[in-house]
């Protein structure tokens, strides 16, 4: 039998691992949100997706959270008329990433809430943890 | 009053005197656990394995290898290893000394 606070940081744990890669996925939309391709008519930045999945760790017998799969977004890309860009096509359209920012802002601040979230379970079990080893120590 | 005296040594020469007590067992029937003082301190190996992982981890995280977030479960899993044996070992050689210090 594992003790069940070693298990709850082990899963706070991978909850942290798994919203520190979304908030890596946020940061490279965001970084791209202007990456158009470099041949003229070519597809700029797909915008990345990350779902979760839970894994179970056979050591524990609990179940962990991790990145299933990093996707592509496969929405429509923005178009604009910029003749004079090098990415144009022979209309003059170029492609923009289908990055909306007010999105990512919105995807970053859940992945802060949630990270958050696991960082106080962490904290909790800590100091459950140190308090009943006091127990030990006080009581002689 | 005075009979009572005899019956007592009856009532304990019967259990303890005549028949040796078998030795006394209230830990060896949780899983094996130890019940000497001394075994104790045998059992830390699977403790110093953890302070070991988390050595090692806060290395790699020096080194760039691993994220922090690992580093810091690994380190924080270490510390609360150190910290029950720590404790652990306090409760048991005060009480080693409690005994040792009892009036015979």
């Amino acid at each position: 039998m594992n003790d069940p606070i070693d298990s709850v940081i082990k899963i706070a744990g991978s909850g942290l691992e798994s919203q520190s890669t979304r908030l890596r996925i946020v940061a490279e939309n965001l970084a791209n949100a202007q990456s158009t391709g470099t041949t003229p008519g070519s597809n700029p930045y797909a915008r990345k997706t990350v779902t979760f999945e839970s894994e179970l760790d056979q050591a524990l017998g609990v179940d962990l959270v991790k990145v299933k799969t990093i996707g592509i977004d496969k929405s429509p890309f923005r178009v604009e008329h910029d003749p004079g860009n090098p990415a144009a096509d022979s209309n003059g359209i170029v492609k923009f990433p289908n990055v909306d920012l007010l999105m990512e802002m919105a995807d970053l601040r859940e992945a802060n809430r949630s990270y958050e979230a696991n960082l106080q379970v962490i904290k909790q079990a800590n100091s459950l943890n140190s308090m009943t080893l006091d127990l030990l120590r006080t009581s002689s | 009053m005075i009979p009572a005296l005899p019956l007592v040594t009856s009532m304990f020469g019967s259990s303890v005197v005549s028949q040796p007590l078998p030795p006394a067992q209230p830990a060896a029937s949780i899983a094996g656990a130890p019940s000497e003082f001394g075994h104790v301190f045998s059992q830390v190996g699977e403790a110093i394995d953890t302070l070991k992982a988390g050595e090692s981890a806060a290395i790699s995280g020096l080194q760039g290898q691993t994220s922090v977030q690992n580093v810091v479960e690994s380190v924080m899993s270490a510390e609360r290893s150190l910290q029950t044996v720590v404790a652990i070992r306090d409760k048991v050689v005060s009480a080693y000394q409690t005994i040792s210090q009892m009036a015979i």
